[in-house]
């Protein structure tokens, strides 16, 4: 039974995270990537790892993956596959393709390493660990702070970095426009966009706040 | 094997009483705001209306089950189910009552589960009912849907963050995750008089957890995800017939299991006062009259309160809310620590 | 221009809580005050004789129907929801109506008909329900339409009393 469940749940894994590449739109993606928390969570369960599998729900599923969907939505990045039907080409021959292809080797090589490193039993595997109980959460607590410290910190740098990062790309540069305008430089930007339709000779108003102001 | 007929016997006991629950509350909250209002409320289907609710379910099957054009079909039939069913499991660890003996039979205490991380289970369910209303939001492939389900999500998360952190001081002073320990810890009275419920002991954070609830069911002086007025009804526009019951079931199921974790955590559980051993026929009554209460505290506010207006839900949330469940949390470090 | 004094908020105001348990007692003292709601089928509105419900036919107190079928009712439907078909009869009023419609869905309740009757027999009743599953099933014809003279009695005093003042006020 748990061994049915397990690997029911190892399958959804997976294959909610093949969609999370292949969906072509961003918010179904979100929602792969939930299934496959969801399916990892019901893992530590099985494992006995309850305090895990809340916290794997409460922080990935409840929190970030909340906020993802908040910033997908908020991004508009224009979905090409719901109109025409067309997509972009998974891989399509560019450095960045190749960075990942290279990427998602190493990482699936890895993993491929450790699954058959477990499969002849060199390694313990997840599910034989909690012998001492199904609460080692002052064990789990002891350990992150005293001997994996210096990873959890590291973590956590990464995941500042992550954010740095995604800020950088998600603002993309527009012609004539710097990177983060401030108020003044947008501004004067402004009467560049094509406004509605006013005799020349009149100067052009601040952007902004009125409305009526524009069109009177 | 008795076990799992045992559980089953006490998982359909106490879902057929939520599902119940929720069919009435939809009943008390018209009953309530007639009275309100002067007014008498539903009394032709049943006697006192009490019937209505299945009236309501009727209809509900027969009507016309729309979805709207450009609409993510998927997406669109996942969102009542991803609204109504966490807000379900998570009554699953909710004890309503110590041990129960039945015809001679002893049925083992009254909940679904007895988790040892209940509170984090209840919080990281409950957190994904947001997603019910965001998806639906974003599938309905409607203006009005995807703004009610962006401020659905942050004020979800703002609140979720304050909740968090008032949970975390009555944790803090039971020294356990586990609901059933957190209402043992509330036996004994309190300065000699009062009952020893977290309540008297953690007024502050009492408050601004029943506040906290109201953002986080999406209830009326912060009900931004739906907002009539504005967004015609926000997440739910353009959902009709079973799919728009399944969100109503989820926020009403959703409710109750707030109403229920507010007396555990605050009331003492199913606690009579002063009288720690009593038997379980009369405990569940003494937990029904607390969580009954703040159901009808939820209609109450509701038909009391007008809306808020968003920036003024965010400013409480983020710099009333967090700070001062920030500074109880730590006050109650202190107190813990010496 | 009006320039808005708006005072400052005290600290209680400000906390909006005691404020908040303020409303929330009021609305609490209001759920035992008594409804004012009209069970509306069971309690009916209550109707006077100046109530100008739909038209109806008199009958007599000697079982005849007042209705000589003149048409002037007819005439002066400003809906044209009247039909009368005249008959003769042995009576010493010589005609009496032997189809007498009224299509209740184009009567607007006027009360016109009643005014142009020179014979007393035609009034406004205080019926004021109508319903019916099909079109056909609102054409009245003189069976429903018809009245006690008892019935009306209110209504035809009424109409009687603010004749003979008209009447009286326009001679002098």
């Amino acid at each position: 039974m748990a061994d049915l469940l397990f690997y029911l749940m190892a399958a959804l894994a997976t294959v909610a995270g093949v969609g999370v590449v292949v969906a072509r739109s961003p918010v179904i993606s979100v929602v792969s990537l939930l299934a496959s928390f969801g399916a990892l969570a019901v893992i530590y369960l099985l494992a006995g790892y309850q305090f895990l599998a809340a916290i794997q729900i409460l922080v990935y599923g409840g929190a970030v993956m909340v906020l993802f969907l908040f910033t997908v939505m908020l991004l508009n990045l224009g979905d090409p596959d719901v109109t025409s039907g067309q997509t972009e080409p998974l891989f399509h021959g560019s450095r960045r393709s190749l960075i990942g292809l290279c990427t998602a080797t190493v990482m699936g090589a890895a993993g491929l390493v450790a699954v058959l490193r477990v499969a002849w039993n060199e390694m313990p595997s997840v599910l034989a660990i909690p012998e001492g109980g199904l609460d080692p959460l002052d064990q789990l607590a002891a350990q992150m702070f005293t001997r994996y410290s210096l990873p959890f910190e590291a973590a956590s740098v990464l995941l500042l970095a992550t954010a740095v990062g995604v800020l950088v790309i998600a603002k993309r540069n527009r012609p004539g426009e710097k990177a983060f305008p401030s108020r003044a430089v947008a501004a004067e930007a402004a009467p560049t966009a094509p406004a509605a339709p006013q005799p020349a000779s009149k100067p052009l108003p601040e952007p902004g706040p009125e409305p009526e102001e524009v069109l009177s | 094997m008795t076990d799992l007929i045992l559980l089953l016997i006490k998982a359909s006991v106490i879902y057929g009483g939520l599902l119940g629950c929720a069919a009435l509350m939809t009943l008390a909250e018209r009953k309530v705001s007639a009275w309100m209002q002067y007014r008498i409320g539903p009394n032709r289907v049943g006697p006192f209306g009490l019937l209505q609710p299945l009236a309501d379910g009727v209809k509900f099957i027969f009507k016309e089950d729309v979805t709207p054009d450009g609409a993510n079909p998927w997406m669109f039939r996942l969102a009542p189910l991803m609204a109504a069913v966490p807000a379900m499991m998570t009554v699953a660890v909710v004890p309503f009552a110590g041990d129960v003996t039945l015809f001679g039979y002893d049925f083992g205490p009254l909940s679904i589960a007895d988790l040892d991380i209940g509170i984090l289970f209840v919080l990281a369910i409950g957190g994904l009912g947001v997603y019910g209303v965001i998806l639906g939001g974003w599938a309905s492939n409607s203006k009005y849907s995807l703004l009610g389900g962006l401020r659905a999500s942050a004020q979800m998360i703002s609140y979720e963050l304050s909740l968090i952190l008032i949970v975390l001081s009555i944790v803090a002073m039971t020294g356990s995750l586990d609901l059933r320990e957190i209402v043992a810890a509330q036996t004994g009275t309190f300065l000699g008089v009062l009952p020893d419920w977290n309540v008297f002991q953690q007024p502050v954070a009492f408050v601004l957890f029943v506040i906290a609830t109201f953002a986080e069911t999406n209830r009326l002086p912060f009900d931004f995800a739906e907002c009539e007025p504005e967004l015609v009804g926000g997440f739910h526009t353009e959902y009709s017939s079973m799919k728009f019951a399944l969100f109503f079931l989820g926020e009403y199921c959703a409710m109750i299991v707030m109403a229920c974790l507010t007396t555990v955590l605050f009331l003492g559980g199913a606690e009579v006062p002063y009288w720690a051993d009593a038997p379980w026929f009369l405990q569940l009554p003494a937990f029904m009259v607390k969580a009954g209460f703040f159901c009808f505290l939820f209609i109450w506010v509701r038909w009391t309160l007008p809306r808020f207006r968003f920036d003024q839900l965010m400013h409480l949330g983020w710099k009333v809310f967090l700070p001062v469940a920030l500074v109880n949390l730590f006050l109650t470090g202190l107190l813990i620590s010496f | 221009m009006v320039i808005v004094q708006r005072k400052s908020l005290s600290l209680a105001e400000r906390l909006y809580l005691p404020e908040v348990l303020r409303g929330l007692s009021i609305t609490f003292k209001k759920i035992f005050q008594p409804a004012i709601t009209r069970q509306y089928p069971e309690e009916p509105l209550p109707t006077t004789e100046v109530t100008r419900g739909q038209p109806r036919l008199v009958v007599k107190d000697d079982g005849n129907i007042a209705c000589v079928s003149c048409g002037l009712c007819e005439a002066a439907c400003p809906a044209y929801a009247i039909t009368i078909d005249g008959q003769e009869t042995d009576r010493f009023i010589e005609r009496e109506p032997e189809r007498f419609d009224i299509d209740m869905l184009r009567c607007i309740l006027c009360g016109f008909c009643e005014e142009a009757c020179p014979k007393d027999a035609i009034f406004m009743s205080n019926e004021l329900e109508l319903a019916d599953y099909s079109r056909s099933g609102l054409v009245y014809d003189m069976e429903k339409l018809k009245r006690p003279a008892s019935a009306l009695k209110g209504r035809m005093d009424y109409i009687k009393r603010i004749n003979d003042r008209w009447q009286t006020s326009s001679s002098t």
